[in-house]
């Protein structure tokens, strides 16, 4: 069975954690502290004791000094969910490597980080079909997520960005930290994206586009063929034409980028030719996604 | 506008239909699949059809493509367009030259404004037309033929002088014609007042001719006469003045004898009157000459000159239905100013009349040379012309033995008449006479029935003649000569000689002992050697110089015009638009593909 990675990879990857924006609350104890207060070695705050109370945490030099009994409280530490979603769709299929095989390496490096972390992984294929979410926690887990990268991955089959997305919004998942890799070439993700952060999700967007995607090399009487809904545009490539395609495609990756960053996430693009070790070195860790 | 071959605009719906159909046809496009085709805008431009037929839609490359086979189709029916203009396709360009046109009632004169037109006519044409210049003077020439560079036209145009003789339009007319036949769209622009006598044996083929009245006014009073005779009162001076104008005119004459003012009076005159004096002429002057005063149009006309030598200067009167051979030998005698009628007038006083087979009572000159009929009639015997007398001055180099006569009189000599010359057979050849003081030399057959003409005796024989009718007192050095007039002057070495005159000095190389002048052009006193020629212009046709409104051309009257209108060819101008849109039509193709 593959990995997915190399030996200097998992070097890389070596003692990196993910650092999400804001905390979230977590399922079982984990190693990220939350807004709860919980047991743990983290200070909080004190608060007036009450009865019930675990007397281990009463303050007894404050009661000595002051005669008054007050409570220190600790944050708890929870898990964290990480959400990887994995572009599928057949417009992934594009480009020299293939956006998805970055797509699908990045979404094995994030998963060896989040598992390392004591995180919660849910690895989901947007654009494919519906299937169950499974949780994978450990490192130990780490080779079967990397098998269903490789495995159930391969497998999907065309489908639409947006429905996947909004299928998932309506699964009630807890609030967690969404990392999706994808070309979000669909009109509609920007939105899907926007409800997601509404609902409480941190959606982090690596936006992988081919070379020939942000510069295309087309010419003459066209007739193009939506790779995934089967739609044709008539086109006469000249100078003008593509001019129109550079803004538009400008104006949908802005559309993106303010979706992700409404609700505190984060948002790059990248070329499918980029090496992972660049991606992690030149976009990730500037960008804030490891804990320093 | 008008169109020259409007059959080349049905070339329109064939190819029009052409240009449709190949919009109809569908075009194939290329499959190429995209991730995504939502960022990609339907921007089609059909400029390649390589299928089947669709609907025909909107596209600006077929409408310029439409438009610039209009344009082409449209300047292959030669559109033409009128325009103000002098000039055509062919233009022969004909200036009057004459002594009218210098007259300056517009200014500076005639002349010059004729020149102005012509320049103006240069300067309009367009690149492909041809131009052609001709001098309609005392003798006419092409001074530029039909050229298209306006440079040398106007370098010929700058050559042209006025002159203050005789024009011969009619010849000129005739040069330009010969120019102008066989030329498409040929145009003769003659640029004249119209003073000169009808134009007969003139036809302009498929020319155009075109007549600017050049001239606005005929306001001129000249000196129509000037001669000196012995009298028994002694030696008077005659002269005349006209008025030539439609309004009345006041002029000072003034009277020189070799120089000095002896009197000076003022005239008045009415419209048309001409006033007519007798006066006492100096005693012992050789030389006299009026000039008027009066600052008219016309100064050629206003200067005379008279000659106290009756042999200096003979008037000849040469009365014939025409005869050039008569005309040219009688013209290459400086001594002769010649005036041609076809009949025999009854006023006047000629030193000399020529009758050329006319037959009158009473004839209104001293003396007669008369050719052929003398009231007898011709018969059509063939003489044979005998050896003529010899000794005789008349005969002085003359080569008779040469010479057939075709038809001759038959009868014997008049009465008093010495035989100088008889046909074989012993009738009379040439004859001398005199009676009642009056000298008579009677040919016995008119020039144009005989080679005569053709003989070099011939002019010799008019010469000695002259001499004999009119024996020269003295050989003098001061002549009176026409303006316009060639002569021939004997020298006496081969050596250059110079000519001075009003407008110059120029310098002559004789050619057989004798210089040719064919410049004397301009009225005023020229000067070769120890010889004085006066140059005047004494014409009452250039005299009369209001400008004609119509001009008999051959039998056809032309009027006058001033507002001259030519078709300007606009095929080039439209093909060029064509050109035009065809290379925006390619420059969007460019930038579309």
């Amino acid at each position: 069975m593959s990995l997915l990675l190399g030996p200097t990879d998992f070097r890389m990857l070596e003692g990196l954690r993910l650092a999400p924006r804001r905390p979230f609350h977590g399922r079982i104890r984990g190693e990220r502290i939350t807004r709860r207060r919980g047991v743990s070695i983290e200070f909080a705050d004190y608060r007036e004791y009450t009865e019930g109370d675990d007397l281990r945490h009463l303050d007894w030099n404050v009661l000595a000094r002051l005669q008054h009994p007050v409570i220190k409280t600790y944050q708890d530490e929870e898990d964290l969910a990480v959400y990887l979603m994995v572009d599928v769709s057949a417009s992934m299929q594009f480009g020299e490597p293939a956006k998805a095989t970055l797509a699908r390496d990045t979404a094995a490096a994030l998963a060896y980080v989040a598992l390392c972390g004591q995180d919660a992984v849910v690895p989901i294929a947007i654009g494919g079909p519906r299937q169950p979410l499974v949780t994978y926690r450990g490192r130990s887990a780490y080779a079967r997520v990397a098998g269903w990268l490789e495995r159930d991955l391969a497998a999907a089959g065309p489908s639409n960005l947006a429905q996947s997305l909004r299928e998932f919004a309506r699964q009630n998942a807890r609030p967690g930290f969404i990392a999706l890799l994808s070309d979000g070439l669909d009109p509609a993700a920007a939105n899907e994206l926007r409800v997601l952060g509404g609902r409480g999700f941190e959606v982090n967007l690596i936006q992988i586009l081919a070379s020939e995607e942000i510069d295309p090399d087309l010419e003459g009487d066209l007739r193009l063929l939506d790779a995934e809904s089967g739609a044709q545009v008539e086109l006469t490539a000249n100078r003008d034409a593509l001019g129109v395609y550079a803004e538009n495609l400008r104006t949908h990756n802005e559309g993106l980028e303010a979706a992700c960053r409404r609700f505190g996430g984060r948002y790059h693009l990248v070329r499918s030719d980029t090496p992972l070790s660049s991606l992690i070195r030149d976009h990730l860790r500037p960008g804030g996604w490891f804990q320093k | 506008m008008s169109l020259i071959a409007p059959a080349a605009l049905l070339w329109l719906i064939p190819l029009a239909g052409i240009i449709i159909a190949l919009y109809l046809l569908k075009m194939r496009r290329r499959d190429v699949r995209v991730p995504a085709t939502f960022l990609w805008p339907a921007m089609t431009y059909e400029i390649r059809a390589n299928a089947l037929f669709q609907k025909l839609k909107f596209s600006w490359l077929m409408v310029l493509q439409l438009l610039a086979l209009a344009a082409i189709v449209f300047a292959l029916a030669r559109p033409q367009m009128l325009q103000r203009g002098l000039g055509g396709a062919v233009t022969v360009v004909v200036i009057d030259t004459s002594a009218s046109m210098s007259a300056t009632d517009v200014k500076p004169s005639r002349f010059g404004e004729a020149i102005r037109q012509a320049e103006g006519l240069i300067s309009q044409a367009q690149s492909t037309d041809r131009i052609a210049v001709i001098e309609a003077g005392s003798v006419p020439r092409v001074v530029a033929a039909l050229s298209g560079e306006p440079s040398r036209l106007r370098r010929a145009l700058a050559e042209l002088r006025p002159s203050d003789a005789d024009g011969d339009v009619g010849e000129a007319l005739r040069l330009a014609a010969s120019l102008a036949a066989n030329q498409p769209s040929a145009r003769i622009v003659l640029l004249s007042d119209g003073v000169f006598p009808e134009v007969s044996n003139f036809s302009p083929g498929k020319a155009e001719v075109v007549f600017p009245r050049i001239g606005t006014s005929g306001e001129n009073v000249a000196i129509s006469a000037f001669a000196m005779a012995d009298t028994p009162r002694g030696r008077e001076l005659f002269y005349g003045v006209r008025n030539f104008g439609r309004e009345a005119a006041g002029v000072r004459l003034q009277l020189f004898a070799d120089g000095k003012l002896f009197d000076s009076k003022s005239i008045e005159l009415k419209p048309q009157q001409t006033l007519g004096e007798t006066v006492r002429a100096p005693a012992g002057a050789k030389l006299l000459e009026a000039k008027l005063e009066g600052g008219d149009a016309l100064a050629a006309d206003d200067y005379a000159v008279a000659l106290s030598d009756p042999g200096a200067s003979v008037r000849v009167l040469l009365v014939t239905s025409g005869n050039l051979f008569l005309e040219r030998a009688l013209t290459l005698e400086p001594r002769v100013v010649l005036d041609k009628s076809a009949t025999v007038p009854t006023s006047g006083a000629w030193d000399v009349a020529v009758l050329d087979g006319i037959t009158a009572e009473r004839i209104p000159a001293r003396t007669v040379l008369r050719f052929g009929a003398s009231g007898r009639g011709l018969n059509l015997r063939k003489p044979t012309f005998a050896a003529g007398t010899s000794g005789q001055p008349l005969l002085r180099g003359v080569e008779l033995s040469d010479v057939y006569v075709d038809l001759a009189e038959s009868g014997a000599a008049p009465a008093g008449a010495q035989v100088v010359a008889e046909f074989q057979g012993g009738t009379p050849a040439i004859m001398t006479r005199q009676a009642s003081g009056r000298r008579e030399v009677i040919v016995a057959f008119r020039p144009l029935d005989s080679d005569f003409p053709l003989q070099v005796g011939f002019p010799i024989f008019l010469a000695n003649a002259l001499d004999w009718l009119v024996p020269p007192s003295s050989r003098g050095t001061t002549m009176v000569v026409p303006a316009g007039r060639t002569i021939s002057l004997p020298v006496l070495s081969d050596a250059t000689v110079s000519l001075k005159g009003p407008t110059g000095s120029i310098t002559l190389t004789p050619t057989n002992g004798s210089v040719l002048l064919r410049d004397l052009r301009t009225v005023g006193k020229y000067e070769i050697g120890d010889r004085t020629l006066h140059v005047i212009l004494r014409s009452d046709l250039e005299s009369a110089i209001a400008p004609q409104d119509r001009v008999v051309l051959g039998g056809t009257p032309v009027a006058s015009t001033s507002a001259i209108t030519r078709f300007a060819d606009l095929w080039r101008w439209v093909a060029l638009l064509g050109l035009f849109i065809l290379a925006g039509e390619w420059w969007l193709f460019a930038r579309r593909s």
